[in-house]
């Protein structure tokens, strides 16, 4: 039944040359698409980030003491070259981008560059997403295949519980419980941040009650839909013992999947939760910094955090993309 | 006339009633949660044991099931001496309020969108996914952050903007479904008696992606929850004469090491509805057309 419907085997060129398979040369297209279709992300993304900006991003008002008149307002936004068109503020601001300047800090470090107060903060977030990222993957995705390769068992119903309450309530709540029980109460670890390991802790396993309870969702489910598969039956029926079912078979077909939902993950990570954790455990990182700069209007450096994010997110959606095409050999050209 | 031509429809949805689909075990419980949190909503003060914004000084940081000169406080009473259960039912109405009113605009957009690039196709459907895309890509926390720092923060201005937290997810769905959908016969039947391109959207294909969409609505609800509480919860989103739970862990936050009720229950509550509504979407979903 199938014979007929296989693709014909690549032929051998009359001179001898091995043509290049199709089907790789489709991956490599498909991968390539992927390319261009996040940057084009990254470009409307950048593009919103400045419409909205403009649009509502008027800092004179809110920067100008209420006493100020109209025209000291004005001659703010002048200062601020608020008052020229919107092409010519959309020209400078993505020149500002590709030379890596997007204004300057009004008001939380005075006249310094925006982009560079939040570069600074990079590391540190970027080291608690790591340690949330690990954590999630630890809470999740190894629980969630145990719960997925047997549907209805006691993990996998606890599992099921504990995730949807992990994603259910509030992240930010559960790491301040966290402070309270685990750093005011039994005094295990301390919550000041700083480059000691234990200090990564409590917010990575904040990040990881979320992330993790997502990641447990989705990992358990694909999990489920590979057990009804043909090759799962042949293997049992073959005589495979249980676990090498698993790690042989289904562990090597879900890879490339499982490794796409921690990618997203992380992508959603620097969507916002991140940030938030931030805030909870007064990490110094760029949610940290942004908040502050929110509340005290300093929109340059607000700005500056949500473009950096804003890369961050789209990067990584794009190296899961681009690496699932290239590696996945069953994804099709769509 | 459609119904009929659905029956032999391989893809059909939506089509048994909603009673039929949550039959089976504990969905009961998570409808009973929403139930309460629907009369603490509606009902207000007429449940509440006390006003919530009455202070008694001396009276501060009562522990749970203490009383004071007002009688019992299930939940304590807060650094201004408020009593906590007061408060947490007076934040039910404001929370479910914008939960609701967002994610009902944000639904809207999305399955329009999502039905237009869907049936459409080309180019409609090219712009209307990359927008989709674009907006998944945003670090929206950030940019409700900027938003709300410009415009200043306030309840309508979150209702104006959580909605982009949701529609992406609606318009995916819906377009998918669509899609599968398109060539259906009950579709072609209405195009062929000459049915406008608005009325098979409106009258053929929504009804049938109403099983779908009502499970979204559920989920998405809860994520416009945790959203508000989260913007609440730096300061950015609603303010103090107004009461949300995200607000109200906000307030306990400065005081978690002298008493953690005034943080912990309404939290605790906020967790519970989000927990409801996921709980009924996956009931939904597990026992439903797939």
């Amino acid at each position: 039944m199938a014979a007929t419907t296989l693709p014909p085997e690549p032929t051998v060129a009359p001179d001898g040359a091995v043509p290049v398979p199709r089907r790789k040369r489709r991956r490599k297209r498909l991968a390539l698409n992927r390319l261009r279709d996040g940057l084009i992300v990254l470009f409307l993304v950048l593009t919103a980030i400045f419409l909205l900006g403009a649009v509502v991003g008027d800092p004179a008002e809110s920067l100008a003491p209420p006493e100020a008149t109209q025209e000291q307002v004005d001659r703010i936004r002048s200062n601020l070259g608020l008052d020229r068109p919107l092409v010519a503020q959309a020209g400078e601001y993505y020149s500002g981008l590709v030379r890596g300047d997007l204004g300057e800090s009004l008001v939380i470090a005075r006249n310094q560059p925006a982009l560079p107060l939040v570069v600074e903060r990079l590391p540190s977030t970027i080291r608690l997403t790591i340690a949330g990222l690990l954590f999630s993957v630890l809470l999740g995705v190894v629980p969630g295949i145990v719960a997925g390769v047997r549907p209805g068992s006691l993990v996998d119903r606890v599992g099921t519980f504990l995730a949807t309450a992990g994603v259910s309530f509030p992240y930010f709540w559960f790491g301040q419980i966290l402070i309270l029980v685990v750093a005011v109460q039994l005094k295990w670890v301390s919550v000041l941040p700083g480059n000691d390991v234990s200090a990564y802790l409590l917010p990575g396993i904040t990040l990881g009650i979320h992330h993790g309870g997502r990641l447990f969702q989705l990992v358990r489910s694909a999990t489920l839909d590979e057990l009804d598969k043909s090759y799962v039956t042949v293997a049992q029926s073959k005589g495979l013992g249980y676990y090498a079912v698993v790690l042989r078979h289904i562990l090597r077909n879900i890879g490339v999947v499982l490794a796409t939902m921690v990618g997203w993950e992380y992508a959603r990570m620097w969507g916002g939760t991140v940030f938030l954790i931030e805030f909870t455990f007064a990490w110094p990182g760029i949610g940290k910094l942004v908040t502050e700069a929110a509340q005290r209007h300093d929109f340059h450096v607000v700005q500056a955090g949500v473009v950096v994010a804003g890369i961050f997110v789209v990067v990584a959606n794009l190296v899961v993309d681009v690496m699932s095409a290239a590696i996945d050999k069953r994804v099709e050209v769509s | 006339m459609a119904t009929v031509v659905i029956v032999d429809d391989p893809i059909r949805l939506g089509h048994r009633s909603w009673l039929s689909k949550v039959r089976g075990r504990g969905w009961w419980g998570w409808v009973a949660v929403l139930v309460l949190i629907g009369a603490f909503a509606v009902a207000g003060g007429l449940i509440s044991p006390y006003d919530h914004t009455q202070q008694v000084p001396r009276e501060k940081f009562l522990s749970p099931l203490e009383s004071g000169s007002r009688g019992l406080h299930v939940f304590g009473t807060d650094e201004l001496g408020r009593d906590v259960l007061s408060q947490v039912i007076a934040g039910a109405r404001l929370t479910l309020f914008i939960a609701m009113a967002a994610t009902l605009i944000g639904a809207s957009i999305g399955c329009l969108l999502g039905m237009l690039a869907g049936y459409l196709g080309g180019w409609v459907d090219r712009v209307v996914m990359r927008l989709t895309e674009a907006q998944t890509a945003m670090p929206m926390f950030l940019v409700a952050l900027l938003l709300l720092s410009s415009l200043g923060p306030s309840v309508w201005n979150l209702i104006a903007i959580l909605p982009t937290y949701i529609w992406p997810t609606f318009a995916r769905l819906i377009r998918g479904e669509t899609l599968r959908m398109r060539s259906a016969a009950f579709v072609e039947a209405a195009v062929t008696i000459g049915c406008r391109t608005r009325t098979v959207l409106a009258r053929h294909l929504l009804p049938n992606l109403a099983s779908r969409v009502g499970v979204l609505l559920a989920i998405s609800t809860g994520q416009v929850i945790l959203s508000e509480a989260g913007l609440s919860f730096i300061g950015a989103g609603v303010q103090d004469p107004d009461v949300t739970w995200g607000l109200l862990i906000s307030g306990g936050r400065t005081y978690l090491t002298v008493a953690w009720w005034p943080t912990v229950f309404p939290g605790l509550f906020a967790g519970l509805t989000v927990f409801a509504l996921n709980g009924l979407a996956r009931r939904f979903t597990e026992t439903g057309a797939r």
